[in-house]
């Protein structure tokens, strides 16, 4: 308890005040005394800003080559002569070690391997898959491409978890807010540049190496991992700033909090599982179809493969701002239940646009960027007011676990649809998952309605992320996944 | 009580469901499968032997009132003729020696003659080939010298069913061959091999494929020269329709139709349709695909095309013609090399192309999906009034 309220002195002092100074004393002395420039100085604004930084781009590297696929997809097809079901394989297999990995990367770090050597082994894994993936397209096997997607999904969700659980140690109260909206934002840069990027540096590979072809791509991949090992090398300075940190400042680590008990499943009342429905449903229409997207743009509304890739990282591109001032407004109004079906409906009529008619993509897709960032902010903290402190750990695991294998069996659904029944079936079967998430949604708001009169009703007055209000350790690390 | 409401919705939504599907069924029944025609195959009509020249296919459409006459030949380049009469009882006379000849016109003759409403042509006369050095398929950079399909030498007329298969090679060619397979329609209907043109009974169906033939450059791509008489209107013009529903022919959502008007009137009297896709493997698949594209029609020279074709100089003499060039491969599109094959299919008909329409698949999906939802926020509505009704109590005072 001592522990924690010295700490909470500390980290929550920002303006070096005679307090703060006089505090940093008494711990800085224990290490060798005399004050230390602020920049170096743990406890420190400026310190904790550098911090920062590096907090911020340790998850840029895995958000980049997260969607590589995606961005390159005319030239993944083509140059390794796959249809789109084997090339939707590259979503799956990442999302597949994330269904069960979800329950243990807290764990993990907890108990296995601490925060700063795990950080340090997913990067590696990162690292490691990405380079696996890019040597796969430069030697002409797919199947090495499939492991090195795997690898990278090892890496991918877990790190989100340790970057989460960095920021929770340095930074307290509503400056927690701002971290994991950075964070956010720095994850949505990294998949914006990624998606304008990776076109152009593929061409200029190609016109190095000759022709394009499946070494071109190898290479241009083996560039990705460029970002990959700028994150490793974030999370070894990360880790050295925290052991310098702990050294200084004697505290003790904090844990990511989670407890996962899987037998607390049983136990889930009905609205947790209309959120998980809502969050499945949901998530399978947008990841699948930006994974799918480039082509789309080119085939039906004749984008060039520059404009494709551009619109289809507009929903990124208005996420990166719209998360915290919609956030703040569902903080605000509360309601969430409101909200969801709100952006669930906008949604829904984004892909009846881009389904039914030739209108320009650019305004569907900017409504999809806008309903997805609400539901984000709407749904996910709804799950800390339907089930008890103790199970928020298990219950989110949980839901990203099943979050990660609806995204993997769609993923291959999507390309294999695509493949036989062209996009417009594509589309309407997005709609369909759309329509289901919209049943619960309904569901949820009569079932929250009639129960509501007896408790009290789902109207959360809280916002992602939500540590300034639930100082619970619980919930931080788990949440920000989702936004992947 | 909330799981006999979820049970009543579920209910409300199949029934939802069984009455699209038999309302599709029902249209579907009613518009395709009554207009049906009665076909009867004929090879080489009225000749004691296999003319040497090449094969002449007849078959005869019967309708109602109408008779649709399809003549497919192979005496010079490949060339499908159309013949529309507004009587059932028209036949086709050949004389032999006049149409072997192929000098002078009336060899082949719709009796009787003035029942003829329509009649169009399509002459397939070239096949081009062009080296895409900087791969920016612009046919005009480096062309070779074109394949004239009346220079080739075509096998006999194969007949299967409803269709026949006719494949040649010029000389040349080491091995490979360019093949033509006509595929006539009692009824409408929907291909079952890609790029699934609809078809109804007024159309025939005429893919096109070149196999395993060694190209002169590693680079190469091919375009294919077609020229179409229409009489009394020709075939001027091209219409590129855009349509959302790529169910049938995947990530394609265009339709091109070469049309041939009547004087002042927007009404159509005879099409041929293509989807702008060719397939680089005879297991057509959508990672084969390739687009092509048609450049305008543009007269050209009666006397050539008659001189090219033996059914056009036999049934029409000297026509008006027009041609355009269908070229396969984008830039950035693999090169013919790459397998050595491609196919192509274009329908021939008479009256208004066909339109294509969703299936029933698409609109029970869309039927449930947005219905089940607002069934369940109108119930869910109702139930809100009631509960509020019943729990409104004024207080007396």
């Amino acid at each position: 308890m001592a522990d924690y309220e010295e700490r909470q002195s500390l980290l929550g002092d920002d303006d070096g005040g005679d307090s703060g100074s006089s505090a940093g004393g008494r711990a800085a002395a224990g290490a060798g005394g005399g004050p230390m420039p602020a920049i170096c100085d743990p406890k420190h604004l400026l310190h904790r800003v550098v911090v920062l930084v590096f907090m911020c781009f340790l998850g840029f590297g895995s958000y980049f080559c997260y969607d590589n696929p995606a961005a390159l997809q005319s030239e993944v097809l083509q140059d390794l002569n796959l249809n789109t079901s084997k090339f939707m394989q590259l979503y799956a297999w990442y999302s597949w070690p994330n269904v069960v990995l979800c329950f243990f990367g807290g764990f993990l770090l907890d108990r296995v391997f601490g925060i700063r050597l795990g950080t340090i082994i997913f990067s590696l894994f990162v690292c490691l898959g990405q380079v696996i993936f890019a040597t796969g397209a430069l030697v002409n096997r797919f199947w090495l491409m499939e492991a090195g997607r795997f690898i990278f999904g090892i890496g991918g969700e877990s790190l989100a978890v340790a970057q989460n659980t960095y920021a929770v140690n340095w930074f307290k109260g509503k400056e927690l807010n701002l971290v994991f909206g950075l964070q956010l934002s720095m994850a949505r840069l990294g998949s914006t540049v990624n998606m304008n990027i990776m076109g152009w540096v593929y061409s200029k590979i190609a016109d190095l190496v000759g022709s394009p072809g499946h070494t071109a791509l190898g290479a241009s991949l083996m560039l990705a991992a460029v970002t990959c090992l700028f994150s490793l090398v974030c999370a070894l300075v990360l880790g050295f700033l925290d052991r310098r940190a702990e050294r200084i400042l004697h505290t003790a680590k904090d844990k990511t909090g989670e407890v996962i008990k899987l037998t607390d499943v049983k136990d889930f009342p009905f609205h947790l599982w209309l959120i998980f429905i809502i969050c499945v449903c949901y998530y399978v229409a947008i990841f699948p179809f930006i994974g799918l997207g480039q082509v789309f743009f080119i085939e039906k509304f004749n984008f060039t493969p520059a404009e494709a890739r551009a619109v289809n990282s507009i929903v990124y591109i208005i996420s990166a701002p719209a998360s915290p001032l919609l956030g703040f407004m569902v903080d605000k109004t509360g309601r969430n239940v409101i909200w969801v079906m709100i952006s669930v409906i906008t949604t829904l009529a984004a892909h009846l646009m881009l389904a039914f008619t030739f209108w320009n993509p650019w305004i569907a897709m900017s409504l999809l960027g806008l309903s997805y960032s609400l539901l984000a902010c709407a749904l996910w903290p709804m799950v800390a007011f339907v089930v008890p402190e103790h199970q928020l750990g298990t219950a989110y695991g949980f839901m990203q676990s099943i979050q990660n294998l609806g995204l993997a069996l769609i993923a291959m659904a999507a390309g294999a649809i695509l493949d036989n029944k062209g996009y417009l079936v594509l589309e309407v079967f997005f709609c369909g998952c759309i329509c289901f998430a919209l049943i619960a949604v309904v569901m949820l708001y009569f079932v929250d309605y009639f129960r509501g009169e007896k408790t009290e009703p789902l109207n959360c007055v809280t916002s992602l992320p939500v540590p300034a209000r639930i100082h619970d350790m619980l919930i931080q690390p788990t949440i920000s996944i989702e936004l992947f | 009580m909330a799981a006999t409401a979820e049970k009543r919705r579920c209910g409300v939504s199949s029934f939802l469901v069984f009455l699209f599907s038999v309302f599709s069924l029902c249209h579907s029944s009613f518009s395709g499968e009554t207009f049906r025609r009665n076909l009867s195959v004929e090879l080489n009509p009225g000749s004691p032997s296999s003319p040497s020249g090449g094969d002449l296919l007849h078959v005869r459409a019967v309708g109602v009132n109408d008779t649709l006459h399809f003549l497919f030949c192979s005496q010079g380049a490949p060339t499908l003729l159309l013949v529309h009469t507004n009587s059932s009882s028209s036949t086709v006379e050949v004389n032999w020696t006049q149409f072997e000849a192929r000098n002078i016109s009336g060899g082949l003759k719709v009796e009787p003659e003035n029942t003829v409403m329509y009649s169009s042509a399509l002459v397939f006369s070239r096949l081009l080939e062009y080296d895409d050095v900087n791969d920016t398929a612009d046919p005009t950079a480096d062309p070779f010298p074109p394949y004239e399909l009346q220079d080739f030498t075509w096998s006999r007329l194969k007949l299967s069913g409803l269709s026949a298969l006719l494949c040649g090679a010029a000389e040349t060619f080491t091995n490979g061959s360019l093949c033509l397979e006509l595929s006539v329609f009692e009824s409408g209907g929907r291909d079952h091999s890609w790029p699934r043109l609809l078809h109804t009974a007024n159309s025939s169906q005429l893919r096109v494929w070149l196999d395993g033939m060694l190209p002169r450059a590693t680079r190469s791509r091919f375009l294919l020269e077609l020229r179409a008489v229409g009489d009394p209107s020709p075939l001027s013009r091209v219409e590129v329709h855009r349509s959302i529903d790529d169910e049938f022919t995947p990530s394609i959502f265009k339709v091109s139709q070469w049309v041939s008007s009547a004087n002042g009137s927007s009404d159509v009297s005879g099409y041929l349709q293509w989807k702008p896709v060719a397939y680089r493997q005879a297991d057509a698949a959508l990672e084969f695909a390739t687009p092509c594209r048609h450049s305008d029609p543009r007269p050209q020279s009666p006397e050539e095309t008659a001189a090219a074709s033996g059914l056009i100089r036999g049934f029409y003499g000297a026509p008006q013609t027009f041609g355009l060039n269908v070229s396969f491969g984008l830039a950035g599109e693999p090169f013919y090399n790459s397998t050595k094959f491609f196919s192509w299919t274009v329908l021939l008909g008479a009256g208004s192309p066909p339109v294509d329409s969703f299936s029933p698949l698409v609109l029970a999906m869309m039927a449930v999906g947005l219905g089940t939802p607002t069934v369940l926020l109108l119930m869910g509505g109702v139930c809100v009034c009631i509960r509020k009704r019943a729990t409104d109590y004024e207080p007396i005072n």
